[in-house]
């Protein structure tokens, strides 16, 4: 037993020692391969990274099985709509009616200014019910678990706001105030969690019990306003899908109005009879979920997209290592008939060049993951990731992880190891029979590896298409010129903007200052938000976006009024002006001529129509959009036009100029086309992923095919040296080498460009404004493919075709 | 005169010394002749075949060919020059594998860009004139030796050269194989074909209207 031990360590350490002479001996086929792989598995782990990363968002919340998001399907006469806020009484009313709720909180989320002594700064608050705390996983440091918000004027800190404020978290009943309706509420710290998690969407540096909300009082009984989401945690064994149907009798009960109004408007009921319908969207899709015609629609195809990629590229490394591993067998055919004729059997000689394989990976594998290391910073800084390597440390994924490379290492390193091993001991002492005829295989595989590459090269052009479509197209409105900020201060924003119009009087680079209550794009505050409206015109429902302005926000920001005149005066707070995409859902011929109904008996006189402009994302179709100037509404963010010359110290200006105004505040200014590029954040860190991705495909495969040509042409020497005696020439020898390649290409262009046209396509159609999809965007991927590929083999072929053919032609 | 030889030496550099191939080489050729060159292995044969067939260069000396001084012409006119003129014949035949009888013969006429029905024309010529008109859809490999080398001669004649190097073309056949392939080249140089061949047997070296002996790289 001992005896046999010994042997097979022998044998063993036999195998890798010619293992490793024989890598040595093959330096370039060796290094080739060390590093298309290593690439590859960095890069993989990377992309593997960041897609967990994405998909593990909400993951950690024990409940997240069980809680939902509550919206309702709504059937108007425009179609159906997804309705995802609700009004004050509607969570309570929905528990005490609907059974089955174990948990339910409203949500409002929001910035609000905090004092702490001579400390002001904006914080991300949630107005929330106890319950949250209860729902969703957030442990505390600080605190006693469970009545984290039983009182109305505690409130729960994270850790990071808690330093922030007090430098310290052991600050259990320290007073903040909260500037809430222009005045300051003292509120008592009643909890401090952990700092939150990245990946969850229901982060907040501070938690304030709902009924605090400015809107609270106002809207306690209404069921018009709906302006907070409602989560709910369902009781254990209660599905969702019966929970949405016990839910009927309360819908037809608490929005009769609103269903008959959509009966009179002539809207459709939906395929189980119903105008109206409570949805649950399950926590786990809360970050992967839009809303398409009133349904929610959780598509992770992005972090897939992100893992197939991944593995496309794993793909390419292997494929590179199989072929060359076959091709360089042709060179190893007379040992594998010596080591048959000294007795080895199959399995022993299948060992041993799987062992060779084997070596190859495993330093790979580590250089790989040196090299994931070395990169990760600079890749979470690049793509915008808080993705980390401990993310990867689960024992499912790294379960999988090593399951994954052990069946690559069998396949990739087990197909070639097979291959030679089978070979017949005469035939292999004669060589040349691995390479005689075609060699199906090696094509298949040459032809996906470029098709993949022709693949992610067309999704780079058609995307970074898109994205630079969508960063030059005219907007309607002037973002060059144009910073806005948030009026972020303790004082009234009419108030505080008279202050800064004041004081940039006179000021040659300012051109005009204004104000409305919602912000261009996404500012540094990073909030998007949108309001809509709706009433009643002409015995229909009309909804329309509205937006409260100030004065001279039209010339402001450049916008175009094609009919009717601008608000001039202090008077002209009655009425409104509306876009064109609101004149048209109007229906009127002359709509300066109409008034609208809007908020009980007021008529609103329509003054002006202006030019349709993009004031969403371009993923949208111009909506219609309503402005008032009601000094009733507060303003949130000024907008500041200066000179075209000038526009860093104009900057500065503006800057210093609020500081003065509000000292104590942050400015979070900035030109309105960052806030535009800020809002496609997520396309353009996707495409420089996909941009990566395909030049790291394309470099792995052209290291392939480079590997190729140079076997193949030290396969074909004999038969390069007899052309050239007979007459041929250095080109045509060299086409003759390449052409055999092209065609490979050629194939991969012809089969990928359909994959590529449909998906592209239909990512596209996200997208209400997209660039068209022309044929030369692939043929530029094409002849990118092929002129690379035509470069690399070219490296190696025409030197072959230049070589003199005496050397080749010896005889033995 | 066909060709001129003058002082030709060719050497290598080896562990700092060279070490010489062909030392001082004189000869001349002229149209009609039928050269045989003899000598033990390693004596230079091979080497001063291809230098006259402008496969190899050479370190010093003159080397004419048809009034054209070889030695100063540049790589790809002297290409040229041996693509046009002279034929090679080799031992191991050298036919390409993938490629039947007939397209092998049709080879150097489509590098030489020859049209369709004269190619035609050529290849069926050659056929005939060496009776392989059966065999011309056969590959290499279903041929035996002595066909195969004729298949290399016939290739070696269809662009009509005026000099044919052969380099041992007998070597790996038969006698019998060797005897017809050698009466070949009798006629062939009957006809005016300017032949130069290395051999190893004396009996092949009579063939020719003259022999070269050479001895670590000299004429002796």
């Amino acid at each position: 037993m001992d005896g046999l031990v010994e042997k097979n360590k022998i044998m063993l350490r036999n195998y890798l020692k010619i293992a490793w002479r024989n890598l040595r001996r093959n330096k370039t086929f060796t290094f080739l391969n060390v590093l298309g792989l290593s690439v590859a598995f960095a890069v993989s782990i990377l992309l593997a990274m960041s897609s967990f990363y994405e998909l593990s968002f909400e993951n950690f919340h024990k409940n997240k099985d069980r809680i939902f998001g509550v919206y309702s399907e709504q059937q108007t006469a425009q179609g159906p709509k997804a309705g995802t806020t609700q009004p004050t009484p509607f969570a309570t009313a929905l528990r005490d009616e609907v059974p089955g709720i174990a948990q339910i909180t409203r949500v409002l989320e929001g910035g609000a200014l905090v004092i702490q002594g001579n400390k002001e700064m904006t914080l991300d608050v949630i107005w929330v019910d106890p319950n949250y705390f209860s729902m969703f996983t957030f442990p505390l440091l600080q605190g006693k678990k469970g009545d984290e918000l039983q009182n109305l004027t505690s409130v729960v800190l994270s850790e990071d706001a808690a330093l922030k404020l007090f430098g310290s978290i052991n600050v259990i009943g320290e007073t903040v105030s909260v500037l809430i309706n222009g005045k300051e509420k003292p509120f008592s710290v009643g909890a401090i969690t952990k700092k939150n998690p990245s990946n969850t969407s229901f982060g907040f540096e501070m938690a304030i019990r709902f009924e605090n909300n400015s809107e609270y009082n106002q809207t306690k009984d209404s069921w018009n306003a709906q302006y907070h989401q409602v989560y709910l945690q369902l009781e254990e064994n209660l599905s969702a899908a019966s929970f949405e149907t016990n839910t009927q009798n309360f819908v037809s009960s608490h929005y009769q109005e609103a269903i008959e109004n959509a009966k009179r408007d002539g809207a459709v009921a939906n395929k189980q009879g119903l105008f109206r319908m409570l949805k649950l969207l399950p926590l786990k899709d809360h970050r992967f979920t839009s809303y398409k015609k009133g349904q929610a629609v959780a598509s992770r195809s992005t972090p897939y997209l992100i893992l197939g990629v991944a593995f496309l590229i794993l793909f390419i490394a292997c494929v590179n290592f199989i072929n060359m591993r076959i091709a360089m067998s042709a060179q190893r055919l007379k040992e594998i008939g010596m080591r048959k004729t000294l007795g080895a059997r199959k399995k022993q000689l299948f060992v041993q060049f799987w062992s060779e394989s084997l070596l190859v990976f495993v330093i790979s594998i580590c250089f790989g993951l040196l090299l994931s290391v070395l990169l990760i910073n600079d890749f979470k800084t690049i793509f915008r990731t808080e993705a980390s390597l401990t993310l990867l440390a689960t024992p499912i994924i790294l379960g999988s992880f090593v399951a994954l490379v052990f069946a690559i290492t069998v396949l990739v390193g087990g197909y070639p190891a097979l291959l030679m091993s089978r070979i017949g001991t005469i035939q292999s002492l004669k060589g040349k029979v691995l390479m005689k005829g075609k060699n199906r295989v090696r094509d298949i595989l040459i032809v996906v590896q470029f098709g993949i590459a022709i693949l992610l090269i067309s999704g780079t052009l058609v995307l970074r298409g898109q994205i630079e479509f969508m960063r030059n197209i005219n907007l309607g409105f002037d973002k060059e010129q144009v910073i806005s900020f948030p009026l972020n201060g303790k004082k009234n924003s009419y108030t505080a903007l008279n202050l800064l119009k004041h004081e940039l009087k006179g000021n040659p680079d300012i051109l005009s200052v204004s104000g409305a209550d919602n912000n261009l794009g996404m500012g540094k505050d990073g909030s998007l938000s949108s309001s809509v409206i709706g009433f009643e015109y002409k015995g229909k429902v009309t909804h329309s976006n509205f937006l409260v302005i100030d004065y001279n926000y039209v010339p402001t920001l450049g916008l175009e009024l094609v009919k009717g005149r601008n608000f001039t005066s202090a008077a002209d707070s009655l009425g409104v002006l509306i876009n064109e995409a609101m004149a048209k859902q109007l229906g009127e011929k002359d709509p300066l001529a109409i008034t609208l109904n809007i908020n009980g008996d007021t008529q609103s006189p329509v003054y002006g129509v202006l030019k349709d402009y993009h004031f969403q994302g371009l993923d949208k179709s111009i909506e219609p959009i309503m402005f008032f100037m009601s000094r009733d509404l507060g303003l949130s963010y000024a907008y500041v036009k200066v000179r075209p010359e000038n526009l860093a110290k104009s900057f500065d200006t503006v800057e210093s100029t609020w500081q003065k105004i509000e000292p104590n505040a942050s400015f979070l200014g900035s030109f309105l086309n960052d806030n535009i590029d800020r809002t496609f954040r997520r396309e353009k860190s996707l495409a420089t992923m996909i941009t990566s991705g395909s030049i790291i495909a394309i470099i792995l495969s052209c290291i392939g095919l480079f590997a190729m040509s140079m076997l193949i042409v030290a396969q074909r020497t004999k038969e390069i040296g007899i052309r050239k005696v007979i007459g041929a020439s250095v080109g045509s020898i060299a086409f003759m080498l390449t052409k055999d390649f092209l065609k490979l290409v050629a194939i991969a262009f012809i089969i990928a460009t359909p994959i590529a046209w449909y998906f592209l396509y239909n990512w596209l159609q996200n997208y209400a404004f997209r660039i068209n999809l022309n044929w030369w965007l692939f043929a530029i991927a094409g002849v990118m493919v092929l002129g690379i590929a035509t470069v690399t083999i070219g490296l190696k072929t025409i030197k072959a075709a230049r070589a003199n053919p005496v050397q080749s032609l010896r005889t033995e | 005169m066909l060709l001129q030889l003058n002082n030709i030496f060719k050497w290598v550099q080896s562990g700092g010394q060279r070490v010489f191939l062909l030392k001082d080489i004189n000869l001349k050729v002229e149209e009609g002749e039928f050269i045989s060159i003899m000598g033990p292995s390693g004596s230079g044969k091979s080497t001063l075949l291809n230098v006259m067939g402008m496969l190899d260069g050479f370190n010093e000396g003159e080397y004419n060919f048809l009034e054209e001084s070889v030695h100063s012409l540049k790589e790809k006119q002297r290409a040229n020059l041996y693509k046009q003129y002279i034929g090679f014949v080799f031992q191991a035949y050298h036919l390409l594998d993938e490629l039947t009888v007939y397209e092998n013969l049709e080879m150097p006429l489509l590098y030489k860009k020859v049209g369709s029905s004269e190619r035609k024309a050529l290849v069926a010529d050659m056929l005939d004139k060496f009776n392989i008109v059966g065999k011309q859809k056969l590959f290499p490999s279903q041929l035996s030796g002595g066909q195969q080398q004729l298949v290399g001669i016939a290739r070696a004649l269809i662009s009509s050269p005026k000099l044919i190097l052969a380099d041992e073309p007998t070597g790996n056949l038969n006698s019998k194989q060797g005897e017809e392939i050698m009466e070949i080249f009798k006629e062939l140089n009957n006809e005016g074909v300017t032949i130069i061949q290395v051999t190893h047997s004396e009996k092949n070296a009579e063939y020719g209207s003259r022999i070269i002996n050479l001895l670590d790289g000299r004429k002796v």
